[in-house]
C-alpha cells in the first residue's frame, strides 16, 4: 500500500478539471434553467393571478350587466302587459261597439222587416175583408160595399161638428178650386149626385167636385179641400189589426228570446 | 474478467504503460472513464435545455441530483451553496459514480486506491483554507488557530491533518475492503452471496460519497463560519 506520486498529483489535476468541466456543463447550465423555469412559473403564476382578477372583474362586470338586463326585461314585461291590457280592453271596447252597431242595424233590418210585413198584411187584409165584405153584404143583403161607404162617408158629412164644418166651408170660399174626392173605387154617377146634393145642403154653393182614384186608400173615400179632409176608411179598423199583431209578434219574439 | 488479482491491494498496482515516473494505471484509466462519462453525459443533457415545464427525463434526473446536492451544502453552509457546489457537487459526483460503476463487470473503483482518496483529501485539506480565507480574510482565518489561547495551535494544525488521513483512509478503507470481500466471496461462494454483497455495496458507495462530501462541506463551514458566530 503505498502512493504514486504521480498519480497522486494527476489525480489531483483530473480532479480540478472535472471541477471546472461540471461547472461549465453542469451546475451553471442545470441552474439558470431551474431559475429560468421557477421564473417562468412565478411569472405564469402572476399572469393566473392577473388573470384571475381581470376574471373576477369581467364577472362582477356581466353581473351587474345582467341585473340591469333583468331589470329592464322586467320593466319591458311590465310595459308590454300594460300595453296588451290596454290594447285588450281597447279591442274588447271595440268588439263591443261593432256588435252593437250589428245589433242596431239587425234592429233597424228586423223593424224594416216587420213594418214592411205589416204594412203587407195590412193592405192584403184590407183587400180580402173588403172583398169578403162585398161579397156577404151582396149575398146576404143585396147590398153594394161601395155605396154603403159612400152612405157612411155622407153621414160623416151630414154629423160633422159645426166647428169642422166652418173650416171646411171657409176653406172651399177661400180656395176656390174646388173639393177633389178620392176613393178606391170608381164612384157611380147616383153616389155622385148624391154626394153633390149633400155638399150643397152642408157646405153651401155649387161645388165643383173632382173624382179621383187613389191606390193607397183602402175601401174609403177621402173628401179634400184647401189642405183640409174629410176621410173614411177601413184602415182604422186596419192600424187597430196591425197594432194587435205587432204586438203578439213581439209578444212572442219575447217568449223565444 | 479480472482486471486486478485478489493479491493486488489497489488499482494503482495494475500498470498499463510506464515512461520514468509517468506511470498510466487502471486508477487513472477509470477516473478518466468516471470523468469522461459525467462530463460528456452533462454535456448531452445539457447541450439542450428546456426552460419550459416540460423538460427531457434526462434534465428531470440531473436537477433532481443537482437540486438535491444544493439543498444538502445549503444546510449545512446555511444558504451559501452556490460558492461550493462546483466542488462538493463534483466530490459527491465523482466519488459516486466511481463507487456505483463497481457493479459493472471489469471495473475497479479509482477510490479504491489510496492514491486517488488522498488526492481527493489533499484537495478538500488545500479548499478549507483557500475557503475561509476568501471568506474572513487570512488574518481573521489564521487567528481562529489560535483560540480560544495559542496553545491551542498544534492541536488545530493536528485536527486539520488527522481529518485529511481519516477522509483519506476511511473512504479507501471502505471501497478497498468491499472489493476484497467480493474477490474472496467469489472465489468461496461464487453463486448468490456475491449478489447480495454488490447490492450491499452499491449502498456502502453511495453512503461513502455522501459521507465524503458532506465532512467536505461540513469542515469548508467549519472554516468560513467560526467568525461570523464569535462575532455573534
Amino acid at each position: 500500500m503505498h502512493i504514486d506520486w504521480f498519480v497522486f498529483f494527476a489525480q489531483i489535476v483530473n480532479f480540478l478539471i472535472l471541477v471546472f468541466l461540471l461547472k461549465k456543463f453542469l451546475y451553471s447550465r442545470i441552474i439558470k434553467a431551474m431559475e429560468n423555469r421557477e421564473n417562468l412559473i412565478v411569472s405564469r403564476f402572476a399572469e393566473a393571478e392577473t388573470m384571475k382578477k381581470e376574471a373576477a372583474k369581467s364577472a362582477a362586470l356581466l353581473e351587474e350587466k345582467n341585473k340591469a338586463l333583468a331589470e329592464k326585461q322586467e320593466e319591458l314585461v311590465n310595459q308590454m302587459v300594460l300595453s296588451v291590457e290596454h290594447q285588450k280592453k281597447d279591442l274588447l271596447e271595440k268588439a263591443r261597439r261593432d256588435v252593437d252597431t250589428v245589433r242596431e242595424r239587425w234592429q233597424e233590418t228586423m223593424n224594416r222587416e216587420k213594418d214592411s210585413f205589416l204594412q203587407d198584411l195590412r193592405q192584403r187584409a184590407g183587400i180580402q175583408i173588403y172583398s169578403t165584405v162585398r161579397r156577404i153584404l151582396k149575398d146576404m143583403a143585396s147590398a153594394d160595399i161601395e155605396e154603403q161607404i159612400v152612405r157612411v162617408f155622407i153621414r160623416q158629412i151630414e154629423n160633422m161638428d159645426e166647428k169642422k164644418r166652418a173650416i171646411i166651408k171657409e176653406s172651399m170660399v177661400k180656395g176656390g178650386s174646388g173639393i177633389i174626392i178620392q176613393s178606391s173605387f170608381p164612384v157611380s154617377d147616383p153616389l155622385r149626385i148624391i154626394i153633390r146634393d149633400t155638399l150643397k145642403q152642408h157646405m153651401g154653393g155649387t161645388p165643383e167636385i173632382q173624382y179621383e182614384i187613389a191606390d193607397e186608400i183602402i175601401s174609403g173615400i177621402e173628401l179634400r179641400a184647401c189642405g183640409h179632409k174629410l176621410a173614411w176608411s177601413i184602415n182604422d179598423y186596419l192600424e187597430t189589426l196591425e197594432e194587435d199583431f205587432a204586438h203578439a209578434l213581439l209578444e212572442e219574439a219575447r217568449v223565444k228570446s | 474478467m479480472e482486471v486486478m488479482a485478489i493479491s493486488q491491494i489497489s488499482p494503482d498496482q495494475v500498470v498499463y504503460w510506464q515512461w520514468k515516473f509517468v506511470t498510466i494505471n487502471a486508477t487513472l484509466v477509470y477516473t478518466w472513464l468516471v470523468m469522461f462519462i459525467l462530463v460528456f453525459g452533462s454535456w448531452l443533457v445539457t447541450r439542450r435545455l428546456s426552460p419550459t415545464i416540460h423538460s427531457s427525463r434526462w434534465q428531470n434526473f440531473l436537477e433532481v441530483v443537482v437540486s438535491g446536492i444544493k439543498g444538502e451544502i445549503d444546510e449545512v453552509s446555511k444558504g451559501e451553496a452556490g460558492h461550493y457546489l462546483p466542488f462538493i457537487g463534483t466530490l459527491f459526483l465523482f466519488i459516486a459514480l466511481a463507487n456505483l460503476l463497481a457493479i459493472v463487470p471489469g471495473y475497479v473503483a479509482p477510490t479504491a486506491s489510496l492514491t486517488t482518496t488522498a488526492a481527493l483529501a489533499i484537495c478538500v485539506f488545500i479548499a478549507v483554507p483557500l475557503y475561509g480565507i476568501a471568506k474572513q480574510g487570512i488574518g481573521e482565518y489564521l487567528k481562529e488557530y489560535f483560540r480560544p489561547t495559542f496553545i491551542f495551535f498544534p492541536f488545530h494544525v493536528m485536527g486539520e491533518l488527522s481529518r485529511t488521513l481519516a477522509l483519506t483512509v476511511r473512504l479507501f478503507g471502505n471501497i478497498m475492503s468491499h472489493e476484497k470481500v467480493i474477490a474472496i466471496l467469489l472465489s468461496v461462494t461464487p453463486l448468490f452471496f456475491p449478489v447480495a454483497m454488490q447490492i450491499l455495496g452499491l449502498l456502502i458507495g453511495l453512503i461513502q460519497a455522501y459521507i465524503f462530501s458532506i465532512l467536505a462541506m461540513v469542515y469548508i463551514a467549519s472554516a468560513t463560519q467560526v467568525h461570523a458566530e464569535h462575532e455573534k
